[in-house]
Order: structure tokens, then sequence, then C-alpha cells
């Protein structure tokens, strides 16, 4: 029995040993990713090359820890030694690493396990990304067939009624007129010309007012760009880009430097899901970021441009006002305060931009007669400008008016738009 | 039958003829397109090839203004200009930039920091916006974390304008989405936003004067 107590508390020993030891790992593997977040991410990613190498694969580039560990603490010093394998990484990049001289050789060894232990996410593929396109079903088959069918039913039940009346007046001996060809029937003739009057008159009169006017109108950019990608999942406001729509008569089209702000540094499209183009067919992500790189003369290897291949992206103009007609997107995003969606529609889920309003002399007209405008109350929010309309705001007081609209300051005066 | 055969097929191409819809790639027509489309050179709608053949007809057009030009009501423009790769003169010289703002519109600034900044240094100055995501969202690199980083905090604001208006690592130049003045603003507002974290007021006499003036600017 005595013989048996050093043995068994060796066996203890060392099972709290290892279990603390394993605990130490998984520790070590949490904080390597924290550490690596604080210290390292600005500039290493495990996979990519940012502004420094991708890290995954580092630890087998450097066998000897101890280098390693003495180049994230300072590596002035180890580049001042002359080391050939790190020289030679401070001629590709060029640009010094930050010191870390207070960093513990756990620290390191952690987050370099935490490195190894990385993995890439996986590419978008059929598999693990939800298929919008199969939900959207369209019920105007389903409502042709029942016409279809309903109509059949209407002739059937005309024809067996004829034949009825037939038969009864061959029973009761009235003899039975000549029968007149449907394409002679007087009745029938004249049902046909009312009804291409009117769906002719309805066509015409449609046709004439949709000339030039574009609603829903979905050309195909020379980028497949996705705005549902950008503003919908990212979740970049509309003015990130569109900078200028608070304070010019243009939204604008961002120049391609907005586009290299983010896409310097992205430059797959591996996290979203798959994108369609309407005709149902797949748009490659990561191609059409390369084709952003074609037009700015970006090369995402050497980091760098080459502006003699830069070219102007020619977008395709989707809204365009009439000539005669002026607009300001300040006027309306920072007096009026409204919404980008109210006139693009939830351009937030579109992956290719569509006219979403008729843009419309009545559609402009009606939102100027219903929107009210942001007049100054008794505490003093609101638009002070409008503080200038005495007899609105006397109005306002005496309970003659409960708001103004932007007609009532003369939204809807020719002159507003068209001079 | 033949009536039914004939009526039938009328309501089967007017059926689809009305079920016709799809993708509209076509603009349409205009009535006039001089009226419809501007015989103008509107902005954007100009590229460098059509100006090339302007200047043949001996039309000269620019649609970029005179450098040197200043809006009226805007700052004088920095005058430190960008370091040649590998050089960081400029950026250790704008250390002793001073923010030329005595007050602004504490709102608008938040409101042009949460456009234009928080997407990437997140909406709580944090550096972790939607786009990095703790490292799951589409940015590589992670955004600097400009309250809760010493390195950041104790920046000077003038180096921290030289880093918004040319770029700095992976972040591009903002110089085209905010003018001078707002790009001032957003600086002053990470720095109050530093300053509101240390109410000891321990930050590294970052703290300017413009953010303790919170009156709004007429």
């Amino acid at each position: 029995m005595t013989n048996h107590r050093p043995t068994v508390k060796r066996l203890i020993f060392s099972i709290l040993l290892l279990s603390l030891f394993s605990l130490g790992n998984r520790l070590f593997a949490q904080d390597g990713k924290a550490l690596f977040q604080t210290n390292c991410a600005s500039c290493h990613s495990p996979f990519k090359q940012i502004i420094g190498p991708a890290l995954k694969g580092a630890v087998d580039r450097i066998p000897d820890k101890n280098l390693l560990h003495d180049w994230v603490r300072n590596n002035t010093k180890v580049l001042a030694s002359g080391n050939p394998y790190f020289t030679g990484l401070y001629n590709q990049f060029k640009v010094p690493m930050n010191t870390f001289p207070s960093m513990t050789n756990g620290e390191i060894d952690a987050i370099f396990k935490y490195v190894e232990a990385a993995q890439p996410p996986p590419p978008p593929g059929p598999g693990n990304t939800v298929d919008n396109k199969e939900q959207e079903s369209d019920n105007t088959l389903l409502y042709g067939i029942l016409t279809l069918i309903l109509a059949i039913i209407m002739f059937v039940l005309l024809q067996v009624n004829s034949s009825l009346k037939k038969l009864s007046d061959d029973k009761e001996g009235i003899p039975a007129a000549e029968p007149v060809p449907f394409y002679r029937n007087k009745a029938y003739i004249a049902m046909l010309i009312l009804v291409v009057f009117v769906a002719g008159g309805y066509l015409v009169v449609e046709g004439a007012i949709g000339l030039g006017r574009q609603q829903g109108y979905q050309p195909e950019q020379p980028i497949f760009y996705s705005h549902k990608v950008h503003a919908g999942i990212n979740q970049i406001s509309c003015l990130y880009c569109h900078s200028n729509a608070m304070d010019s008569r243009h939204a604008t089209v961002p120049p391609l430097n907005v586009c290299m702000n983010c896409h310097a540094a992205i430059n797959d499209y591996t996290k979203g899901p798959q994108l369609y183009r309407e005709d149902g067919s797949k748009v490659d992500g990561t191609a059409e970021i390369q084709k952003l790189y074609s037009y700015t003369g970006f090369d995402p290897k050497t980091n760098s441009y080459n502006l003699a291949n830069a070219k102007p992206v020619q977008w395709t103009k989707i809204h365009n006002l009439p000539d005669h007609v002026f607009f300001s997107h300040a006027q309306h995003t920072k007096a009026g305060q409204v919404q980008c969606q109210t006139c693009h529609g939830p351009i937030q889920e579109m992956d290719e931009v569509r006219q979403f309003a008729p843009l419309s002399m009545g559609w402009c007209i009606n939102c100027h007669r219903t929107t009210k405008v942001n007049f100054p109350d008794s505490s003093g929010n609101g638009n002070k400008f409008y503080s200038i309309y005495e007899r609105f705001h006397k109005d306002l007081k005496n309970g003659t008016m409960d708001s103004v609209t932007v007609e009532n300051i003369g939204g809807t005066e020719c002159q507003k738009c068209h001079y | 039958m033949k009536k039914v055969i004939i009526l039938s097929s009328i309501v089967v191409g007017i059926t689809t003829f009305i079920s016709c819809g799809g993708v509209q790639r076509d603009p349409g027509r205009v009535y006039m397109p001089d009226m419809g489309y501007s015989r103008a050179y509107e902005t954007y709608a100009t590229t460098e090839e059509q100006k090339a053949e302007l200047l043949k007809q001996g039309i000269h057009f620019s649609n970029t203004p005179v450098p040197g030009t200043i809006k009226r009501g805007e700052l004088f423009p920095f005058l430190l200009t960008k370091d040649a790769a590998g050089d960081t003169t400029n950026y250790h010289a704008s250390r002793e930039v001073k923010n030329p703002l005595t007050s602004m519109d504490t709102v608008e600034a938040e409101r042009l920091y949460l456009v234009n900044c928080a997407i990437c240094h997140g909406p709580k100055l944090d550096g972790n916006g939607p786009l990095y995501k703790g490292g799951d969202g589409p940015f590589p690199s992670k955004p600097a974390t400009l309250v809760g980083d010493a390195r950041y905090e104790a920046m000077p604001e003038g180096q921290m304008y030289y880093s918004v208006t040319y770029g700095k690592n992976k972040m591009g130049s903002y110089a085209s989405q905010l003018s001078t003045m707002r790009r001032w603003m957003v600086i002053v507002y990470i720095k109050s936003k530093q300053a509101a974290a240390h109410p000891a007021g321990a930050s590294a006499g970052s703290s300017s004067s413009a953010s303790a003036d919170s009156t709004a600017k007429k």
C-alpha cells in the first residue's frame, strides 16, 4: 500500500500538469487572436499580403525562434545586424515594421500559434449561400391561364345556350333564322370595334406619356457594382461615395480614388453571397474588382499605380431629367431632409440599380403637395429659414392651418423648376 | 369551334403581351432628344477622350478649378505636400500644424465622422467598424483604434490631419470627399472623444481648444 502512494501521487501530479498545460495552450490560442488583432492586424493578415507579408507559414520560413522573437520586438536591431532574409523583406515592402519591445516570448508564440491555426474563409458558392432568385414567383402566368379557362367556359356556355334555343325553337315550330356567321354578326363587330378603340386609345396615350420616361430602366454597367453588397450588407452610408449629395446639384458618381480607399486592401470577393445578374447569370465578384484595378491602373501585387493605364469608367447614366427641368440634390437632402430611398427606392437591396421612380412631373408635384415643410416650432426646432413666412406662422398659431406643405411655400410654381 | 380557337388565341396573345416584363435594359424612346438630354456638357457627362476631341475643335474646356482655388468660407489649404514613397519628412513636420478651427458645429462633425470614418474605425471609435467586424468583415487589416490606443491618443492633430489628407498605410486620402474644414472638424471630433474617454485630462496635451467650444457656427 505504501509502495503505491508515490506512483499515485506522481500520476495525479502529472495529470494536473498535463491539464494545466493544455489549458494554458487554449488560453494562448485565445490570447493570440486578441494580441494579433491589437498589434499586428493593421498591417498583417494570416493569408494576404497587406502592408507587410502574409504571416501564415512565417514560423516555417524563420526556423530560428529566437531570431523571430528578436525581430518582432525590435526589427531595427535585426536589420542592423544584416540578416539576409529580413533585409530582403525590408527591400520588398519598404515600410519599416513597428517595434514591440514589451512583448514577451509567450505572447509572440501565441500570436504565431493563432496565425498558423487560422483558416481562410470559404469562397462563395451555391452550397453556403441562400439563393434568393428562386423565391420570387410570378403570378402573371397563373392569372393568364385562369382567364383563358374562364373564357373557354364562357364560350362553351354560349354555344350550349344557342343550341338549346335552337332545339326549343324547333320544338315550338318557330322557323329558325338563317344562322349568321360570327364575323358578320353586328353585335360581335360592334363589341370588337369598341374593344379595339378603347385598348388602342389606352395604349397610344400610355405610349405617348411614356416617351422620355424610363421607370424601371436597369442598364448593364461597365463594372458589376452591387449597391446591395456595399450599402446593404456592408452598411456603407450613401453619402460616403455620393459625398456631394448634400452640397451640390449632383449627388456625384464617386471618382475611383474613393473606391480605392477600401479596394486597395479588399482585392477579392469571398465573404458575401453569390451575386447574380438580372438575367440569372453568375457574377464573379473578384473579377469585377480586377476590372476596377484595370481602370485605375492599380497593381495589387506591388501595391502601386501605373497612371498610364488608368482610364475613366464610363458608367451608364440611369436617371435623366429632361434638360428643361432643374433639380438639386442639395435642396432635397439638406433642406428637405428627404431620404435617398424616397426617390431611388430600396437601393440597398439592388444588385443592379433600377430606376425606381417615374421622374414624371406628376410624380414631382404629388410629392410637393403632400410633403410637409420642417417649419420651426415654438421651441425653436426646425429649419430657421422658414421663419420669414410670417403669415403661415400666424395661421399655424391660429389653427387655420395644421401644417405647411412644399406647395404652400411655392413648390408648385412653374418657375421653381423650369427657368 | 372555329370561334373558340380564334378567341382563345386572342386571349393568349393579350396575356403574353401583358406578362412581357423582364429586365429593362433599354432607356426607351425620347420625344425631342435635344430637350431630353442636355446639349451643354454636364458634369460627369464628358470623358477625357471627349475633352481631347473638343480641344481639337479649339474648345477649351476644363471642369477642374484652377490650382490653389479656395472656396468661399473655406479655410486656408494645408501647405505640407505629400511625402514621396519611403520618405517621412512632411509626415513628421505635420506634428507642428495646429487646428485652425475656433468653433464648430459638433452635430455636423459627428455626422461627418459617422458617414466617412465610422465604416472602418467604428461608430464608437474602437477600430471595429462594419467593414472590419472583428476580422469577419471584408477589410483585411485592422483599422486604427482611435479611442483606447495610446498611440493614436498621443498623436498630434496635425499628424492626423496629414493622414486624413494624404492617406496612411491602407487608408486612402479623404481630400476628395471632405473639404479642408470638414477634415479638421472630424479630427476635432475624434480628439474630443479621446479627451472624453480620459476625463482626468491625461491625454498628451492634444485636446484642442475647439473641442470645448460646442457652439454651432453661424
